[in-house]
């Protein structure tokens, strides 16, 4: 029994990091999440006072006068720029995940699936670097003018079409880094439906595309529904990328889809040495109660993925395995 | 399968031997120079990303003097410049912004040193001939000195700015929708030339860069209501128009100078360095860097100054700084 | 439009309904079935194109960077080489293996071992909920607790414990579905002969697992070499090599290099850039490739 005592002491650190990751910054952020209350979700400003003017004591608490911190356009930067990433990644997703499924087998498959998962594995920065360089020039100059002529008619995809910085790039930017998670997650799916239920559908009547789409995908949307959560959690976290080409917005919510924004990953990157100017310490913790709340929705997203895999993988699905 | 396992049990052990091997070669290894790492000073000069392109002209030319100290420049931005100071993460600490009242209580034994002085542009990307479109204000996402010092233009100059958002190195600007955020002096350059229609405050080291963007710079409303661009004469007056005040601590805006000549956006720029440092060496290491960086025969000389569009300390000011160094120890 | 077929169970009467509506493969219906492998083939094309695009963009520029004394010089403000970047980026990987490979692997033998239990249960949860947490998160947690909290400033000590953060529940997970392929006949055949526990774990299903664990630990490195903004707060940077001092010493890594010199606006810089992102790449996929293809070859 020694050496099980000695391996679960081992493998607690795993855990043991979790809990000190959640449990410091909650007890770090403490006093901002008391000064600033529920109003911190609802609150559109993010502002940390006269640094030059010497503190107050606001409820106990010295802060610098004027510090009042809202984080609403982070919100909705965060939530904007995750839903136009999944919008665009799903079909894409879905799509690529039938064709490796069903038009390829074998070697073929392994090579393609293989070159699609090669996306997966790059790094944030060198998107980052691409959207950059690349991207922003391109659409800024070209695709978003032409964009907000011909969809004027659409409210938020007309008006100032920007500079290339803004909603739009940073959700196409992040759409690509989590398509080869949906599309790799859902072809390992499709392959695993039993063979039979192609072969019945098909013997029935239907062409090959149908048996597809009505019989084998629905038996794997679970997992489908599985698969956009996860990616759902890696959007939410992505940092690097999204700090380079969103824009950067502050205090203001998006009007248009070529807006500039900010979400709450890429604020705490660049925020922290303002926020370090501070000389009462306020800013410093309302950025670790971003960084925490950031964190609980995270750990929410994935565990709530992971249960219904989980519970799904036990329970029988009608229609399929 | 037994290939499989062969072959990954040769990979783990000779992946497990160059990691071992390259991290002890790494730690063995000495620095650039032939001396052990022990002997060498490693200085690390992190923040204003308007004084780190005079920095990094400085650094080689001080390195080949004094071949036994290393240093390191960072371009991170004046509030970085400032904490880590305070903190001793970094020995100098580069800013276009003195320390704030709150902050010099917090922690007494920093020092603010002007090492040269400097101006702002203000740029502008036009498209054609002025048109009917929405400007887009360009501003910075970190801790910086250029926000300082802009800020405190804009705040001296026009009375409901003070009221409202007043200065400092970071500030909750007015939601102007579309306006965008950049990181450091070289982000905003970028930002402008990629927006059209914006305007931008940038650092006069970046002058090259902006005149190689196309940017279009403006003139500013000073004092005396003149509009005058940053040239050396511009900046000259405004220097003496208001050096004379400056005190011991050196601690003082040059912001909105008298005079009708005087360009109203210039600073001096401070190395934020503690005067008590960790050992004897680092301090003299710290006090030899800052005495031939305000030196008028080498830091101050004209070259340097030129180079990045600053202006050499007037004599009077050279003399508190000294007095300033001479307290690192 | 093909109308769907019912979810539930294939049973005679709603099947035949279905085909009496569908007895002919009518136009609509060849049309939505030609019209859905186009869409399928061209999302496939479309994201190999993004695909070849970036890296295109990345390789061939980067390539046109490469110089050979990229390798032999450092970092001299916004130009010089990146022996410094180079060497950075090794000794924080392999710090973060050294702390994640012990940690993680023990709590994936556990996880596998002794799976019924509740404390595997817990492991494997609350790995999977630490995948989820952001990079940027974990680096603010050890920019306050280590870098200012134990006073270690910037650190190859700081850097490496948040990027074996990072890792360890990647290497959980690929070492518990290493040991779970191990089948369960060796297992019985090394405690009929005797084999202790620890034995039998350590000496028989470990080294059996090796090839999956080999891959989950390469694919923990190549995702460490790309972490950059937890190390920002944590390694720093520094220009020079790495002084062998795990704290107050901070370092310098590749990722740094391609976020904050492809800002400049100076052609040295950016090329700095570019020759840092076609390493980091090269690292990356190499890796990749090479724990694909050679380590474990999927069916």
């Amino acid at each position: 029994m020694k050496f099980r005592a000695w391996l679960a002491i081992l493998a607690g650190f795993l855990p043991a990091s979790l809990v000190a990751v959640v449990a410091f910054l909650t007890a770090y952020s403490w006093p901002a999440i008391r000064f600033n209350g529920v109003n911190f979700i609802w609150h559109d400003v993010w502002n940390l006072g006269n640094l030059y003017a010497d503190p107050v004591h606001v409820g106990g608490m010295p802060i610098q006068p004027g510090a009042h911190y809202g984080i609403l356009f982070l919100i909705v930067g965060t939530l904007l720029t995750t839903a136009i990433a999944l919008v665009l990644a799903l079909p894409v997703g879905v799509g690529a995940a039938i064709f490796l499924a069903e038009a390829t087998s074998g070697k073929l498959r392994i090579w393609l699936s293989s070159f699609v998962e090669l996306l997966a594995a790059i790094p944030s920065v060198v998107f980052g670097l691409w959207g950059y360089v690349v991207l922003i020039p391109l659409l800024g100059r070209h695709v978003y003018p032409a964009m907000a002529k011909v969809l004027a008619v659409i409210p938020f995809f007309s008006g100032p079409p920007g500079s290339g910085y803004g909603l739009l790039t940073a959700g196409i930017v992040l759409s690509i880094m989590i398509v080869p998670l949906i599309a790799a997650t859902l072809r390992d799916a499709l392959v695993a439906q039993p063979k039979s239920l192609r072969e019945a559908a098909m013997g029935m009547g239907a062409t090959r595309f149908e048996a597809i789409w009505n019989v084998v995908l629905p038996g794997t949307y679970r997992v489908l529904i599985g698969a956009t959560f996860l990616a759902l959690g890696r959007a939410l976290g992505e940092t690097m990328a999204v700090l380079m080409v969103s824009g950067n917005a502050l205090n203001y919510l998006p009007h248009n889809i070529y807006t500039p924004v900010s979400t709450m990953a890429a604020f705490v990157v660049s925020q922290l040495d303002s926020a370090l100017q501070d000389p009462t310490g306020m800013a410093v913790r309302s950025l670790a109660e971003i960084a925490l709340i950031l964190c609980i929705i995270s750990v929410i997203i994935n565990g709530t993925a992971r249960a219904m895999l989980w519970f799904w993988a036990r329970s029988p699905q009608p229609g399929g395995a | 399968m037994i290939d499989r396992h062969s072959s990954a049990r040769r990979c783990a052990r000779i992946c497990s031997a160059i990691g071992i091997a390259g991290v002890l070669l790494a730690a063995l290894l000495p620095g650039s120079g032939t001396a052990r790492a022990a002997d060498q000073m490693r200085l690390l000069e992190t923040g204003s990303s308007l004084l780190y392109p005079l920095f990094n002209l400085w650094v080689p030319a001080y390195s080949s003097s004094h071949p036994d100290v290393q240093i390191t420049t960072q371009s991170t931005g004046s509030g970085t410049g400032i904490s880590e100071a305070i903190s001793g993460i970094a020995q100098v600490g580069a800013s276009d912004a003195y320390m704030s009242n709150p902050q010099m209580h917090a922690n007494r034994s920093m020092l603010n040193i002007p090492l040269a002085i400097s101006s702002q542009m203000v740029n502008y990307n036009p498209g054609v001939n002025l048109p009917h479109q929405s400007i887009v204000p360009i501003h910075r996402t970190d801790g910086s000195g250029d926000t300082f010092i802009f800020t405190q233009y804009l705040a001296f100059s026009t009375p409901s700015w003070n009221q409202s958002i007043a200065y400092g190195t970071t500030v909750a600007w007015p939601a102007v929708s579309g306006g965008l955020g950049a990181e450091g002096n070289p982000g905003m350059v970028n930002a402008s030339k990629t927006t059209p229609y914006s305007i931008a405050y940038i650092g006069i080291s970046f002058k090259k860069a902006t005149d190689a963007a196309g940017l279009g710079e403006a003139a500013l409303q000073n004092r005396a209501g003149e509009f005058v661009l940053p040239t050396a004469a511009t900046v000259q007056a405004a220097v003496r128009a208001t050096a004379a005040r400056t005190p011991a601590d050196e601690r003082i805006s040059l912001i909105f100078a008298p005079g009708a000549q005087s360009y109203p956006i210039i600073n001096y720029e401070y190395a934020i360095v503690n005067s008590r440092q960790p050992s004897r060496a680092q301090g003299t290491a710290v006090r030899q860097l800052l005495d031939w960086c305000i030196n008028p025969r080498d830091g101050n000389a004209a070259h340097f100054m030129d180079a990045v569009g600053f202006v050499a300390l007037p004599e009077a000011i050279a003399q508190l700084s000294r007095k300033q160094i001479a307290m690192i120890h | 439009m093909s109308s769907t077929m019912p979810q539930s169970s294939l049973s005679a009467p709603a099947a035949a309904r279905w085909l009496r509506r569908q007895r002919h493969l009518n136009f609509g219906r060849r049309l939505f079935s030609i019209a859905g492998w186009s869409m399928s083939a061209l999302t496939l094309l479309l994201l190999a194109i993004v695909i070849v695009w970036i890296l295109t963009i990345v390789l061939m520029r980067g390539w046109a960077a490469m110089h050979p004394s990229l390798f032999t010089t450092i970092t001299q403000g916004n130009g010089g080489g990146l022996l410094n970047a180079i060497e950075g980026t090794f000794v924080l990987g392999i710090g973060s293996l050294a702390l994640a490979v012990p940690l993680g692997v023990a709590a994936g033998v556990y996880a596998s071992e002794y799976r019924f239990t509740r404390w595997s249960s817990a492991i494997r949860f609350l790995s999977e909920v630490l995948v989820g947490v952001p990079s940027i998160v974990l680096g603010y947690f050890g920019y306050v607790t280590m870098v200012e909290g134990l006073g270690w400033e910037f650190s190859v000590a700081a850097g490496s414990i948040v990027l074996g953060i990072i890792c360890l529940p990647y290497i959980c997970r690929t070492t518990e579905l290493a040991l779970r392929q191990v089948s369960d006949e060796l297992r019985e055949a090394a405690y009929a002969l005797g084999a202790s526990e620890r034995h039998a774990i350590l000496h028989v299903c470990l080294p059996a697992a090796l090839p999956g664990i080999l891959t989950g630990v390469m694919l923990a490195l190549a995702i460490s070499v790309g972490e950059t903004a937890p190390l920002l707060y944590t390694a720093g940077w520094s220009n020079y090599l790495w002084d062998g001092r795990l704290t107050h010493s901070p370092i310098g890594y590749l990722t740094y290099a391609i976020w904050t010199f492809i800002n400049e606006p100076f052609a040295a810089a950016n090329a700095l850039a570019y020759a840092a992102a076609f390493l980091l790449l090269l690292v990356v996929l190499g890796i990749n490739i090479l724990s694909r293809f050679v380590l474990s070859p999927r069916p």
